[in-house]
């Protein structure tokens, strides 16, 4: 289990656990982040920016600050 | 609650999630007729419509895109406010039927509320390109609701939602909801039970049960706990059933639920061919996001910007204001120097000025950023500056509201709402003052460009920029909470749609219409007033310690600084008058450095009267005093450490 803020690029990740305060877990539920969700990360910005992520289950594209992407953990599907 | 929708004819709500092209069809079907209106108790507003269609008359009205029915910004919170305290005659839920698994959330979501109900499904043309098939008559029987296949951009089946609209509000056929799994349904219906008869119930009992499972941790606990201590005990024992059996909060648990059940649906309903799909947007999407390219990119778009302001709006204005001597001399001819001369003077001044901003440089620029928005550039935009924004403090969301303030800041700072924080609301409405709108980038090129050089205006420029980004990051160090963060959807790019650009433009540039033209007009007049009365060298001397003595300017330039409070371009013309010399004898009377520091003063010092007012009511009360006396600590600390550089 890692950190999305870590996890590798082009890869298929399921979500484990979504960590954090109650405003930005009910925020990511609104936008399609679920629980076994399978995401890719798609491209990262220079400068340690933030990052664009696919989620292949409900077909969206979402740009997500580190702080954020550091609160959701994901396992490598393989 | 809401006076403005004529109750006798039936109310029908546009609600749908953002980016699904739900302002398109209700242009389509409201023309230009809509109005937009306040909302009572927010400042968010929302559009609506009287139209007339076969001999029927109905209100129609477009609300802010939304994800759920649980708030998490402004908008969302005006949609809620709308859809719970009114009670619609019917829902237009309008769907991108390219995501639509996902979108299905927000449908089932309304479903619970069990009002008659339209399914728009819009965007046909884009699903059919993904590879979906969308078997429409199967997804109407499962959901229970009419479903319209739709194209908005190309104008298909308009006419076809509006027929399902009446049948629907003919025979008041209302869908019912869809059950969850057995245990969560019972513990909703252990809630039902409890609800005491006195407390007011949102729809029905299920779905004000349901909310109310869903409010933990918001602002409604609190209340409960206060009023029915004894329901709040039940429903946090509820709360803790569904977390212990699911092992998840309670409202992910119902999440959970509505999740799983629009996948299911979804698979039902729709078959995906699996290919390859990298289109040609695809491949467009590669470049503009590029880690190289991208930012190339974007600072051409960044170009094309400033390009607008300084070489499109600036000789455009001059046109303008050109006709405006004339009718200063027909009105001294007409008036002499008696009072209706000012009075009349300051309005056609007041009218002829917002005229002055509107057409050359705001009305561009709304346009330009609303194509930029419509074709999915903005959101891309936001993603990439996201990195410089954290660094200053903010996040990627801020780059819209701070690029329209090059424009005007009063939109700009109407475009905070989309700001879910307040953290960043705040912060971004204190810092847009401080971005040169076009009334202060026309003093910077009158004074600046014209008498010290192109380069001095640029480096004004950069500079201004720089005060920005250091302003960002000394006021975001007094909020002890760090920025949420960005979560920012990025839709698919598409081809841009005239009318939808027109409208967004037109909705920007009613905030500047209907709220700062008044009061600059208003200013205008006053300002006719006070030379009539010639209070102007009772303000001198009031403000001489500050313009003369810590400045270092003529003592008659201290009633241009109240000019600047009412309308910050006239404070070129007023400077001029006050010195007694005509634009290109300017430097005979003051000094190089006088000049710099001048234009840093009264670029910087107070907000206009229009910001202040739309800071007042969009933020509050005390921001928009903090903004105040930010910019007069700023305007002062900045002009005396250019005295002290500049060696007065």
């Amino acid at each position: 289990m890692i950190p999305l803020s870590n996890a590798p690029a082009d890869t298929p990740l399921k979500i484990v656990e979504i960590e954090g305060g109650h405003g930005v877990r009910r925020r990511l539920l609104s936008l399609g982040f679920h629980k076994n969700h399978v995401i890719e990360i798609d491209k990262r910005s220079i400068l340690k920016g933030p990052i664009l992520i696919k989620n292949r289950t409900s077909d969206m594209t979402v740009a997500l600050g580190r702080g954020i992407a550091g609160k959701i953990l994901v396992e490598v599907v393989e | 609650m809401n006076n403005q929708t004529d109750k006798n004819h039936p109310d029908i709500v546009f609600i749908g999630q953002p980016n699904a092209g739900k302002s398109t069809i209700f242009n389509a079907l409201a023309g230009t007729k809509a109005e937009t209106s306040n909302f009572p108790g927010t400042t968010v507003t929302h559009t609506h419509s009287h139209v007339n269609i076969f001999g029927r008359e109905l209100n129609i009205i477009d609300l802010p895109g939304s994800y759920s029915l649980n708030p998490s910004d402004d908008g969302e919170k005006v949609a809620l406010t709308h859809l719970f305290g009114e009670k619609p005659d019917v829902i237009v839920n309008v769907i991108d039927a390219s995501t639509l698994g996902r979108s299905m959330e927000l449908t089932l979501e309304l479903i619970e509320l069990e009002y008659p109900m339209v399914i728009a499904l819009n965007m046909m043309d884009l699903a059919e390109k993904k590879g979906m098939t969308i078997r429409t008559e199967h997804l109407e029987k499962v959901l229970g609701v009419p479903v319209i296949p739709m194209t908005a951009v190309r104008g298909r089946g308009a006419k076809e939602l509006l027929d399902a609209c009446c049948d629907v509000l003919d025979q008041k056929k209302a869908p019912s909801f869809h059950p969850w799994s057995r245990d969560v349904e019972e513990k909703i219906e252990e809630l039902m039970e409890a609800l005491p008869p006195e407390l007011p119930v949102v729809a029905n009992k299920r779905f004000t049960a349901i909310k109310m499972i869903e409010a933990e941790n918001l602002f409604f606990d609190v209340m409960l706990s206060e009023l029915h201590p004894g329901l709040k005990e039940k429903l946090d024992n509820i709360r803790r059933d569904l977390k212990d059996r699911h092992d998840s909060e309670a409202y992910e648990v119902v999440a959970a639920e509505r999740h799983h059940l629009a996948l299911k649906y979804f698979e039902d309903c729709c078959t995906v061919k699996h290919g390859p799909q990298t289109g040609l947007l695809d491949r467009i999407d590669d470049v503009i996001m590029h880690p190289f390219l991208g930012y190339v990119i974007l600072a051409a778009v960044f170009f094309l910007f400033f390009f607008i302001i300084f070489k499109v709006g600036n000789p455009l204005e001059e046109l303008l204001l050109g006709p405006v001597a004339g009718v200063r001399s027909f009105l001294s001819a007409q008036f002499g120097t008696g009072i209706l001369f000012y009075l009349f003077d300051g309005l056609t001044q007041g009218i002829v000025g917002g005229v002055a901003i509107v057409l050359p440089y705001l009305l561009p620029l709304l346009f330009l950023m609303s194509f930029l928005d419509d074709i999915g550039y903005l959101a891309r935009a936001g993603f990439m500056m996201d990195t410089f924004m954290h660094r200053i403090g903010l996040h990627g969301k801020s780059v819209s509201p701070l690029m329209l303030g090059f424009g005007c800041n009063v939109p700009a700072i109407v475009s905070t709402r989309m700001l879910e924080s307040r953290r960043d609301k705040v912060i971004t409405a204190l810092l847009i003052p401080f971005i040169p709108c076009s009334a202060r980038t026309t003093i910077i090129l009158a004074l600046v460009a014209f008498y010290l050089g192109p380069l001095w205006a640029f480096g004004f420029y950069v500079g201004n920029l720089f005060l920005v980004a250091l302003l960002s990051r000394i006021i975001s160090f007094f909020f002890k909470s760090p920025s949420p963060g960005m979560i920012l959807e990025i839709p698919s790019l598409k081809l841009p749609s005239l009318k939808n650009m027109l409208a967004k433009s037109y909705y920007q540039l009613k905030s500047f219409i209907r709220f700062a033209w008044p009061i600059l007009i208003a200013g205008s007049v006053l300002l006719g007033l006070l030379q009539y009365f010639e209070l102007d060298r009772v303000v001198n001397t009031l403000l001489s310690p500050l313009v003369e003595h810590a400045l270092g300017l003529p003592k008659d330039l201290g009633v241009t600084l109240v000019f600047g409070f009412l309308r910050k371009e006239l404070s070129l013309v007023m400077m001029l008058q006050a010195l007694g010399v005509e634009y290109h004898g300017l430097m005979m009377v003051i000094t190089r450095s006088q000049l710099v520091i001048f234009t840093i003063f009264i670029s910087f010092f107070i907000p206009c009267i229009s910001t202040v007012a739309i800071l007042w009511k969009e933020i509050g009360r005390k921001i928009a005093l903090l903004s105040v006396g930010l910019n007069i600590v700023v305007a002062v600390i900045l002009s005396l450490i250019a005295r002290f550089f500049l060696g007065l």
